[in-house]
């Protein structure tokens, strides 16, 4: 192996891609020798890539390796099987973990200290019931066998003893839930993410978002283990940016269109509830449903009379307290009538 | 052209009116090359869907189009019995194979397959399910697929197969894996220059370069739909026909802002940045 393939292959295990994408990028360097370092970037980069996030990691070894602008060589004897099994003295373990996706994403000190573990526990089975039950439905486009509904000419050939049929597969609509885990909220977050685990394990297409000093999803997590670790948890709120956060990642937006959209805060805004209003009446165009869970509601004298829960009440189509796992059943309870009204009838409701 | 250069390539697609830069350019040569799905993400409008069509044009090769959306299933991507004319003729007695290829419903992916060298184009596969990613799976990295009742077929010559995300949803690894990878960016100002002067002929040089200026200040403004290229060049028609008529230019591209963007808070925000 000459020197500069020697090189490439430390740069292959740096990066450490897939071995069909290896393959890839040997086959295209051995084809055709790039004329410039820019076309051996773009090569590199178009079969060793996969997700535009990685981009920055991607660049950063690549200028590592090839700053000098050494262009390297590969003979083009080197066939598929060749670079198949090519060996790799430095298989870079290493150097992945150090580059792995989001490693730094919560490290700003301050936000840490507060750092805290939270139980969520195992989704209590009667919420998983009643979510069953009273989440939207849509029809989706696919056909599923069924007792009724059109002939399905396709089973019914391959044992034509008796007919089949089939029908449109109903599912579970999108739902999000944004989980307010502020320092006012500290009593209910455990219970909230309770509840947004057992969301999770009804709905296939569910989305936990958490906010406090900044918004975070945290759909895997939560999905996943009982155990997450929040990292603004019992520090302040901006509601507004943390909501304008998720409005302004397109990503984020498609995760909550025509979805049921339940955000559960005290909607105690500091500061100016302009933004707040205003991304809350751009989540309702988004959504299915907006549906707002407060702790403070459940007390038979409250009123949203604070001037943030003032300035939103009319983009809501649903305002009710939830604070605890009994009272969030209760309110799971109710979707299904709040689905079948018309909308922004919060503020009529409360009037 | 059976199979155009590097050089080549970027000729003709400049003569097809389609401003690549090195990145898609090699990207695009890769695909040719190493007879590889092109799997091409971005903001929306910045041309992923044209690549194909650009490029069946180049090849001279028929574009087939599979248009994906949720609950896209095998029946209408790949293949399906015509179960009606099975019956028909289980009837008549004429066949003995109810399981023959006359009874096959040719769906896209199966018609790529058998279509020499078609340049399919597998559009917003983010919006199919992700169980629809599966079925693909064999398609992307072989070129075949296999019917149960028929066994598998498989493509003479590879298709060219370009494939586009929006990125609503994260696709799976397996599929990517199988594809050469690129991520559209915006154009920088000199190519959306160039592109204004081919797509809107009417626009002169200096108001197509203010126009591109403000475009590029615009698209750094958090909005929330940040204008494609087709945006640009309805905002420079637009405006051009307001200045014709005799509006001032300034005034012209205010006017014409719906043109760009189209979220009522978008036009507000940029109503104010070009005062």
């Amino acid at each position: 192996m000459s020197r500069a393939e020697a090189h490439l292959h430390e740069f292959l295990s740096a990066l450490g891609p897939a071995p069909a994408k290896r393959i890839d990028f040997l086959t295209a360097l051995a084809g055709e020798p790039p004329p410039s370092l820019e076309r051996l970037y773009w090569i590199a980069r178009v079969t060793l890539l996969s997700r535009i996030e990685d981009a920055g990691r991607f660049d950063a070894i690549f200028s590592a390796y090839f700053a000098d602008g050494a262009l390297p060589v590969v003979e083009p004897v080197e066939d598929e099987a060749g670079a198949a099994q090519a060996p790799n003295r430095s298989e870079g373990e290493l150097d992945t973990a150090d580059w792995a996706e989001g490693s730094g994403k919560n490290a700003s000190r301050l936000d840490l200290r507060h750092a805290r573990e939270f139980d969520a526990g195992d989704a209590s089975s009667a919420l998983v019931a009643e979510l069953t039950r009273a989440l939207p439905r849509v029809g989706a486009r696919r056909l599923q066998p069924a007792r009724r509904g059109r002939l399905d000419l396709r089973r019914s050939l391959r044992d034509p003893v008796e007919l089949r049929w089939r029908d449109r597969l109903s599912r579970i609509r999108r739902v999000a839930a944004l989980i307010d885990v502020s320092g006012s909220q500290r009593e209910h977050s455990a219970d909230y993410l309770r509840f947004g685990h057992a969301l999770l394990s009804t709905v296939d297409r569910g989305e936990v978002f958490t906010f406090g000093t900044r918004l975070t999803r945290v759909t895997e997590p939560l999905a996943r283990s009982a155990q997450i670790e929040l990292a603004d948890a019992d520090g302040g709120t901006s509601i507004g940016s943390a909501l304008q956060a998720l409005l302004d990642d397109s990503r984020h937006v498609a995760r909550v269109r025509g979805a049921l959209v339940v955000v559960l805060s005290d909607g105690l805004e500091r500061g100016d509830p302009l933004p707040m209003a205003r991304a809350v009446e751009r989540l309702r165009r988004l959504a299915y449903r907006l549906i707002w869970w407060t702790p403070l509601g459940r007390d038979p004298s409250y009123r949203p009379l604070t001037r943030g829960i003032q300035a939103i009440l009319p983009s809501l189509d649903s305002l009710a307290g939830a604070h605890d796992l009994p009272t969030l059943l209760d309110e799971v309870r109710r979707i299904p009538a709040t689905c079948a009204g018309p909308r922004r009838r919060a503020a009529k409701e409360w009037q | 052209m059976r199979r155009p250069s590097f050089e080549e390539l970027g000729r003709a697609l400049d003569e097809q009116r389609y401003f690549a830069d090195e990145g898609l350019l090699t990207a695009i040569h890769l695909a040719l090359v190493l007879e590889r799905p092109l799997a091409l993400e971005g903001e929306p409008g910045v041309g992923k869907t044209e690549v194909a069509k650009v490029l069946a044009a180049i090849l001279g090769r028929e574009l087939i189009r599979l248009q994906c959306y949720e609950g896209l299933d095998a029946a209408q991507a790949l293949y399906e019995w015509d179960h009606p004319k099975q019956l028909l003729y289980a009837r008549t007695g004429e066949a003995t194979d109810l399981y023959d290829e006359r009874f096959l419903l040719e769906r896209p992916l199966l018609r790529a397959l058998r279509s020499p060298g078609a340049v399919l184009l597998i559009d917003e596969i983010d919006r199919a399910d992700s169980e629809f990613e599966a079925f693909l799976l064999e398609f992307l990295s072989d070129f075949q697929i296999t019917i149960p009742e028929l066994g598998t077929i498989a493509a003479p010559t590879a298709p060219v197969v370009v494939m586009t995300s929006n990125r609503t949803r994260e696709l799976h690894d397996a599929l990517k894996r199988r594809c050469l990878y690129h991520w559209i960016p915006f154009p920088d100002a000199d190519r959306e220059r160039r592109i204004i002067a081919a797509r809107a002929p009417g626009v002169s040089a200096a108001a197509a370069a203010s126009l591109v200026e403000a475009v590029a200040s615009v698209r750094r403004l958090q909005l929330l739909k940040p204008p494609g290229i087709a945006e640009t060049i309805d905002w420079a028609h637009g405006a051009t026909v307001l200045s014709d008529a005799g509006v001032p230019w300034p005034t012209a591209l205010r006017c014409s802002l719906g043109l760009l963007l189209k979220e009522a808070e978008d036009v507000e925000a940029a109503a104010a940045l070009l005062t």
